[in-house]
């Protein structure tokens, strides 16, 4: 692997992982709307942030006060949406889709049979997906719009 | 326009464990139209003050008062405190983030809400007063400029803001020579232009010297010294204590004091210093 | 404001649950929250409680950085348990105007609530009695059977040890910026949902620049002193087993041991 590409996941992770540290309350809280998760968007940049991203997430759950279930399921997820937002990169708008669904369905089945939240399974993932709704395409979406400007600093 | 800080308190963590002081009973008050120049050491406390100056910090007791408003009174609305007064941060061509030229430095206007006529007007003006060519700047990205020109870009981004009080903290950190003397002339300039009072933070005591009509002191989060810069250069051993130095200018007219030749007081720049010393000579003759 | 928080949730300290190999730590955790879910009784609960209040005696950590770990699920707790004392059908025990709790309603609503509570307790335990440098290191390890599959467990890894090391620099880069921000007129404290997401963008692509830039520099500050990769790098401390990890992994297996007996029989 590259130093480079190293590096370049290293930080998208230390961003993260700041990221969630910063919207403190609002991330690790009941409501799961996570300005971090504006950040799904960057693998249309660099595909370092497909590891990027992932190791973020595990570091994010390691810094605040979830489990192990948290991070072994919403880093998996992560993941996962993050190669498939690599893979739609030509398509701007869909770039935030995959987190929305992957975070949705994983976390969401989390909530479910982890931490026994007496909703339907199907609530429980609606419910997670609206968050990552409102961060991917609220705040995600300009942002990658704006960072796509600039995207001769990130080659 | 004018300025005045009494007592001014702020405590880092109070109630926890590393709680520390960073200003102690603070007060000076600034006139109309100054150019004040501060100087300390790093954790003397300076930058806390800027940011009070700015409302970005609510001092732990103490008030601000900028022009009649005390900002520090609590129901004041902060936007407007903000609108007075512009603060340029260190390194400021980090806080870049638009697609063009243009719309970072139209940022600042924006934020206060006026319309698009006024901000793209005061936009031009900015951007020309930080001695750039506004028609061949404004599209390109802040990321394909230079770093000098990066920053003015960042200064004319709160020069955009009319601000009634400038603050500049160490704006020519890490340029070469000739950036550092093309901002300090573009900073006199806009001072004249815009009659406002300009706050400098620096290490360069001949900068200090040449456009400060005040120089501030902090150490240790009090404010030590307050006076012209005739005034505090003089006291070259009080500062040497304080690890300052004085301009270089005022450095050697001491040196050659001290070796016995009447050099007379108050030198504070090369073209004093080139004067004296010159007639100095001519009278040997 | 950034300087008052605390980083992560690591505790100083020397314990023996300090100092044992983070690998057996994350196993013994896993292992932990696995069986809890095996448990269908209270006496399994019981006996999981007493696990865990050896490791917190022995660890030293203080009660209420463990039950700070609690804050944050407090209401998902309460959410679960108030929803399943009400919404389950049975054996009516109470009746509140138009509301019931049965039988079967308090018993799940205790037993979910205490498998949550002593789920989230097992996990802040970990991250608690071990820095994260030590997790990263066991994480590391324990993937590296998995390179075999093409995980490249050395490259996450040290990923995961460099991002650990800028989080403190960026915080600090983010302040700064924010204030750079705030200072232009960017408000990120009232207005709705959207305003308040609009003006996140200043703050996220100075940020992110900043962290690319570093990431160049870094990485040929590293090639330029012969970083090359995984293979054949060595480490200043070394893990290594000892006895007190042989007694931690005692005491899981008679742990676990009681779970299954209990399983089988109650």
């Amino acid at each position: 692997m590259k130093t480079r590409f190293l590096m370049q996941a290293a930080l998208i992770a230390a961003v993260y992982a700041v990221a969630t540290i910063l919207t403190g309350a609002i991330s690790y809280g009941f409501m799961q709307v996570r300005v971090a998760e504006a950040l799904t968007v960057l693998p249309a940049l660099t595909p370092a942030a497909i590891p990027g991203l992932f190791i973020g997430c595990v570091i994010a759950n390691i810094l605040g006060p979830y489990g192990l279930a948290d991070m072994i399921c919403g880093s998996l997820a992560t993941l996962a949406a993050a190669f498939f937002s690599y893979k739609l990169r030509h398509r701007p708008i869909l770039v935030p889709l995959p987190p929305v669904i992957a975070n949705g369905i994983i976390v969401g089945a989390m909530l479910y049979y982890v931490y026994n939240v007496p909703v339907s399974l199907p609530v429980c993932m609606g419910w997670v997906a609206l968050g990552e709704l409102i961060s991917c395409y609220v705040i995600g979406y300009p942002l990658l719009k704006l960072l796509k400007k600039h995207d001769r600093l990130f080659k | 326009m004018s300025i005045q800080v009494r007592e001014l308190n702020y405590i880092y963590s109070k109630g926890l464990p590393d709680q520390s002081v960073a200003l102690k009973d603070v007060s000076f008050e600034i006139g109309d139209g100054e150019f004040v120049g501060i100087i300390g050491h790093t954790g003397s406390g300076k930058s806390t003050l800027l940011q009070h100056l700015d409302g970005l910090l609510k001092p732990t007791s103490g008030t601000v008062v900028i022009n009649g408003t005390e900002i520090t009174a609590p129901g004041v609305n902060i936007m407007e405190v903000r609108r007075r007064t512009g603060l340029v941060f260190q390194y400021p061509e980090y806080q870049l983030f638009e697609e063009t030229v243009e719309k970072d430095v139209a940022f600042g206007p924006a934020n206060l809400g006026l319309d698009e006529e006024e901000t793209a007007e005061r936009v031009r003006e900015a951007i020309g007063l930080v001695r750039m060519d506004y028609d061949e700047v404004r599209k390109k990205s802040p990321f394909d400029l230079s770093g000098g020109e990066k920053r003015r870009i960042a200064i004319a981004g709160v020069i955009a803001m009319k601000p009634d009080v400038l603050i500049l903290d160490e704006p020519t950190a890490g340029l070469d020579p000739k950036a550092h003397k093309d901002i300090l002339e573009m900073i006199e300039k806009v001072h004249d232009h815009e009659n406002n009072i300009t706050i400098l933070v620096s290490h360069k005591m001949d900068d200090i010297a040449r456009l400060a009509d005040k120089v501030l002191v902090m150490e240790d989060g009090c404010l030590v010294m307050n006076g012209t810069p005739e005034e505090i250069f003089s006291q070259r051993d009080k500062l040497d204590s304080m690890g300052l130095n004085i301009p270089e200018a005022a450095l050697l007219a001491a040196e050659l004091r001290e070796r016995g030749l009447p050099v007379r007081e108050g030198i504070m720049t090369i073209e004093q210093a080139e004067e004296e010393i010159a007639s100095l000579i001519g009278e040997r003759r | 404001m950034l300087r008052d928080i605390t980083l992560g949730q690591y505790y100083q300290g020397d314990s023996w649950v300090h100092r044992l190999d983070p690998r057996i730590k994350i196993i013994a955790t896993l292992a932990f929250i696995i069986e809890l879910f095996v448990v269908n009784s209270f006496i399994g609960f019981a006996t999981a409680f007493a696990v865990l209040a050896v490791v917190i005696a022995v660890s030293r950590v203080p009660l209420r950085f463990i039950l700070r770990g609690l804050k944050p699920i407090f209401l998902i707790i309460l959410f679960t348990f108030v929803v399943n004392l009400f919404m389950i059908d049975g054996e009516i025990l109470v009746r509140i105007g138009f509301l019931t709790i049965t039988r079967e309603g308090l018993y799940t609503a205790v037993f979910m609530a205490t498998r949550l509570i002593l789920l989230i307790i097992g996990s802040s335990i970990l991250t608690l009695a071990t820095k994260p440098i030590s997790l990263t290191d066991g994480i590391e390890s324990l993937m590296k059977p998995f390179s075999r599959f093409g995980v490249p467990a050395h490259e996450l890894a040290m990923m995961m040890t460099i991002a650990l090391r800028f989080i403190p620099t960026l915080l600090e880069e983010t302040d700064k910026i924010m204030k750079a921000q705030q200072a232009r007129g960017a408000d990120f404290e009232t207005g709705n949902i959207f305003k308040r997401a609009k003006h996140l963008i200043p703050i996220l692509v100075p940020l992110f620049i900043s962290a690319f830039r570093i990431a160049q520099d870094m990485a040929m500050a590293m090639e330029a002193r012969c970083y090359r990769g995984g293979e054949h790098r060595t480490r200043m401390h070394e893990m290594k087993f000892s006895g007190r990890d042989a007694a931690a992994v005692a005491l899981m297996a008679v742990f676990l041991a009681i779970i299954i007996l209990e399983r089988i029989f109650i």
